[in-house]
């Protein structure tokens, strides 16, 4: 039996062996070809990975920072399963095999360890180190093509954006422990019912720099052009794994003690929604880049899962717990055939998808699975997730953001079906089918049982969900 | 009692899906393999809809075949199924249309194997409406049965012959109207828009009526709020009411419709509209007695409307596909019309109207995609004397065109005179000449496109065409015989509807 410490912690350190592990490896690889050594940090994050299966949640302490608790735990899976997904996907692969593989992967690395700290932390101090730990590393993956002009400048966006975000947030985070005097957030979650002013324009702040986390409008402008400028498989990743951290980061600031008094969220949180689900969609209309179109669609994701928070309730948290895990695999995996057709095509235009279920069916009927899933159709993983947010939103009796977010989905259905139109009316400007390496397949094969058995069968995954948000409340 | 063990509804439901998966997985590039497939499993679900027809007990009444599988316990969501008399009814429309449909796209050339897969899979949905208790199990369904509809229409539908003219045209082309695209966007997204509202509907309900399931029959035993009623009867009228083709909401219809590829036509307008007018009988009339009865005005007078404009724009049309599509405008409109006159007579027309007319127009469709794969034309100004050289054709034509005017003997007049007499016995008796009129203006553009292009002089136009071949005079046969069967002796339908639509009444206007 291990000391509690350590046993809470077990997966950081489990990591930060495999982060030293590539940092020394790094020292003994030559040559172009690296593959090797994104071979061993797959290695250990999936052995970490399987390591967080075998982990059981551990009470919380008062007042301690750290917390292994079922919530955590059920991110820090997520995070490492998107994480084994985005790496696979790479394998073989420029950048993240090339030259520069060492370097890249240690990157990625430092910011999963700060994503998994993140979804312990309960004290704002640790907190804002884990996101910043987290945040940092992902300003340089960005621009990792550094040779490109818009890599440099999606970079330098993401980064200006980023850092005011994170300004914003400690300036946030520094009005809460003013008002509450503590950085623990249970503390602070006691303060709230007395509701002075300075400790809510405090978590408006936080909430405004988490906003840019995860990308909700107005916050989402480094969004498209960061994913359109980097590495595909790094931004199925970037498009995920984050997101899901900040999302664990609100229900820790703004669930986590409160009771039924998180209500008072609830319109801030439904008006983030709606203009998010609005502004995401409506924009996502006239992209013709794939991954752009994509950018835009997660954008309008994002306000989905802010429906589940605006009913703020057990049900709603564990319903974008549900939408996360939906939407790693949907969206992943949409990525993943973008870069599958470009690294055929060179091409990510929507025109490059033409023709795609003649020339290679069964890439075409994946897309089309991702596709159904994001826009959410039955008997794939997407339709539980918004059918689950929007049910727990309506036993809020929230029915009008509701009926707002099902009529948008109509929008969104329009444009994943302009692409599904590419595909499967539209003739392919060249024949042969698109050929694909084996890890990349992998992937893509993960992505389509995953949104597949999830919509089929979603009922664990959902009461894992429920089980691990009740406690917040 | 062994019998009904076995899950019937499920194998109903399920049989074409099945099918679906092995023409994807088996027949690769052996058509015949695909065409036996299908009407393999079609004709399994035909088979089994005939006998639970037989074998619903009409003394009985209520809800039965019953079964039940638990899928989200704590949200109570559950697979659950059973038929009462409507319901039975509307599988049996669905079995006999897929199985025709079968038959009468055997001439699909090109992917004909993911065009069998698909048609199979949207099936599968249609039934899952019909015989599904859940409510949340019943949408799953809706939604299923509504997305393989675009890629059908997109990939294997027929644009249009019509020009744009006016001031209006640059927008015609900017968007492309009259294209196949075209339609299957605008349907599919028509009833997505529609869906969002049934929705909302759906989780109105589980909330106020606080069971914590989504079961029809708990839902049934709860009281609801009257400005809940209210407010949620609407939100089911709207998103039913697309589908049902509610004007001024059913532009998707005509142009999806005259761009789908036979098959679909004969399923979306034969089953699918049918399926939106259900929607309102069942969840928003069965569930929402009170709302129902405060707004039967509105749907009676939109439904008034229908028939009329309907029937007006058909006659307008010179697209053979849009006359047939717009006179599903029309007797939507009819079936609507006849729900909400609230009387035995009225409902049960109403019903028997979405059978009859779901065959009937099933017939239509199946003979306007022949007439059109032989002459390859659908401008009605173009053809003429096809009577001399396809005499099956246009004998069938004409047995559905009269019954589509309501001709005695067939099935289209029970439910038409069920229908008048239940608006002259309702509250708003003026809904009686929209209605006539609507028959009246029906005989006109039925006689005049069946005289043109049938009996009339022969065109000069086109090359010569021939008649029905092998194993499109299935589906013909089979269509007609259903018409004129139950135009005969309508009491073999009308006595389990009746046991369903009685309760159902009795709970929004009193025993």
């Amino acid at each position: 039996m291990l000391p509690d410490p350590i046993a809470a912690g077990v997966l950081e350190l489990a990591l930060g062996a495999v982060l030293l592990l590539v940092f020394v490896l790094n020292f003994f690889a030559r040559g172009e070809d690296r593959r090797w050594l994104a071979g061993a940090a797959l290695g250990g994050v999936l052995a970490v990975g399987a390591l967080s299966l075998v982990v059981t949640p551990l009470p919380a302490r008062p007042g301690g920072m750290f917390v292994q608790d079922g919530l955590a735990l059920f991110a820090k899976r997520l995070f490492l399963g998107a994480t084994v997904i985005g790496l696979l996907a790479g394998l073989g692969a420029r950048p993240a095999s090339g030259r520069r593989a060492g370097e890249y992967h240690l990157l990625l690395l430092t910011s999963l360890l700060g994503m998994l700290v993140l979804a312990s932390a309960r004290d704002l101090v640790l907190l804002f180190v884990a996101f910043e730990l987290m945040s940092i590393p992902l300003y340089v993956l960005a621009g990792f093509l550094k040779r490109e002009a818009t890599a440099v400048e999606a970079s330098l966006k993401f980064f200006l954006v980023g850092s005011v975000s994170s300004a914003v947030l400690a300036y946030g985070l520094s009005f809460v422990y003013g008002a509450a005097r503590s950085t623990d957030l249970a503390k602070v979650a006691q303060a709230v019912p007395t509701a002075e002013p300075l400790l809510l324009l405090g978590l408006l702040a936080v909430l405004a720099g988490l906003a840019f986390k995860i990308a909700a409008f107005p916050f989402h402008m480094w969004v498209p052009d960061t994913y359109e400028a980097a590495s595909t498989p790094f931004v199925a990743w970037l498009s995920v794994a984050p997101k899901a951290a900040g999302f664990v980061v609100l229900f820790r600031v703004y669930f986590e003690g409160m009771g039924a008094r998180a209500e008072v969220w609830t319109p801030l949180a439904a008006g983030l929604a709606t203009l998010t689900i609005v502004a995401g969609n409506l924009m996502a209309l006239p992209q013709q880049n794939t991954k752009r179109l994509l950018a835009y669609s997660g954008v309008a994701h994002i306000g989905y899962m802010l429906v589940g928070f605006a009913a703020a309730s057990a049900s709603g948290t564990a319903m974008i717990l549900f939408y996360l895990v939906a939407y790693v695999f949907g969206n992943m995996g949409a990525f993943l055939v973008v870069e599958a057709v470009a690294r055929a095509e060179g091409s990510e235009a929507t025109a490059a998808l033409r023709g795609l279920a003649q020339r290679s069916p069964v890439l075409a009927l994946a897309m089309l699975l991702f596709l159904l899933s994001l826009g959410g159709i039955p008997f794939v993983a997407g339709f539980w997730a918004k059918l689950y947010v929007f049910w727990a939103a309506a036993s809020a009796g929230l029915y009008w953001l509701v009926l707002v977010g099902a009529i948008l989905t109509v929008v969104a259905l329009f444009y994943y079906l302009l692409l599904a139109k590419r595909m499967y009316i539209e003739a392919p400007e060249r024949t042969g089918p698109i050929r694909l390496s084996a890890p990349l397949m992998l992937a893509l094969v993960l992505c389509a049982l995953g949104v597949v058995a999830l919509g089929v069968y979603p009922k664990p995954v959902v009461m894992a969900a429920l089980r691990v948000a009740a406690p917040l409340f | 009692m062994d019998a009904l063990r076995v899950p019937v509804l499920s194998v109903i439901t399920w049989s074409p899906f099945v099918g679906a998966l092995l023409i994807m997985f088996t027949a690769r590039r052996r058509p015949l393999a695909v065409r036996l497939i299908a009407v393999v499993t079609t004709g399994v679900s035909l088979l089994l809809s005939l006998w639970i027809w037989v074998a619903y007990d009409p003394e009985a009444a209520g809800f039965q075949f019953y079964e039940k599988v638990a899928l989200v316990p704590p949200l109570g969501i559950a697979y659950e199924l059973a038929v009462d008399g409507i319901s039975l009814l509307l599988v049996l429309l669905t079995a006999i249309i897929i199985f025709a449909g079968v038959f009468a796209s055997w001439t699909v050339a090109v992917r004909s194997q993911e065009f069998y897969a698909l048609l199979l899979a949207l099936v599968t949905g249609v039934f899952g409406v019909f015989v599904s208790l859940d409510l949340l199990v019943f949408f799953l369904f809706y939604e299923l049965a509504v997305l393989p509809m675009y890629l059908l229409i997109g990939v294997w539908g027929s644009s249009g012959e019509v020009r744009p003219r006016g001031i209006f045209a640059w927008a015609y082309r900017a968007t492309g109207v009259g294209t196949k695209e075209y339609a299957a966007m605008k349907l599919t997204l028509y009833l997505l828009f529609g869906s969002a509202f049934i929705l909302v509907g759906i989780f109105a309900l589980w909330v106020h009526a606080g069971a914590g399931s989504f079961s029809y029959l708990d839902l049934e035993a709860a009281q609801f709020a009257p400005g809940v009623q209210r407010w949620a009867f609407l939100a089911f009228y709207l998103g039913f009411g697309i589908l049902a083709g509610i004007w001024p909401l059913h532009t998707w219809s005509p142009d999806g419709h005259a761009s789908a590829p036979t098959a679909v036509s004969m399923l979306h307008a034969g089953v699918l509209m049918k399926l939106g007018a259900y929607g309102i009988v069942r969840v928003g009339m069965g569930l929402l007695p009170e709302g129902a009865a405060e707004l039967v005005w509105l749907v009676g007078t939109v439904g008034s409307i229908n028939v009329v404009y309907g029937a007006f724009s058909a006659m307008a049309q010179t697209d053979l596909k849009y006359v047939i599509a717009y006179s599903s405008v029309s007797h939507m409109g009819l079936v609507l019309l006849g729900a909400a006159t609230l009387t035995e007579a009225g409902l049960n027309g109403s019903v028997f109207q979405m059978f009859a007319h779901g065959i009937m127009t099933g017939l239509f469709f199946a003979l306007v995609g022949l007439v059109y794969e032989k002459a390859h034309s659908r401008e009605i100004g173009k053809m003429g004397g096809f009577g001399k050289a396809m005499p099956g054709i246009a004998t069938a034509f004409t047995v559905g065109g009269l019954s589509s005017l309501g001709l005695p003997a067939t099935a289209g007049f029970v439910a038409e005179l069920l229908t008048f007499m239940g608006a002259w016995r309702s509250g708003h008796r003026w809904w009686l000449f929209p209605a006539v009129a609507g028959t009246f203006l029906t005989a006109v553009y039925v006689l005049r496109v069946a005289k043109q292009i049938f009996w009339g002089p022969a065109s000069p136009h086109l090359h010569p065409v021939e008649d029905a071949r092998g194993p499109e005079w299935v589906a013909l046969v089979l269509l007609v015989f259903v018409l004129v069967l139950f135009g005969m002796a309508p009491g073999l339908l009308l006595g389990p509807v009746d046991t369903a639509t009685v309760p159902l009444l009795s709970r929004i206007v009193g025993p």
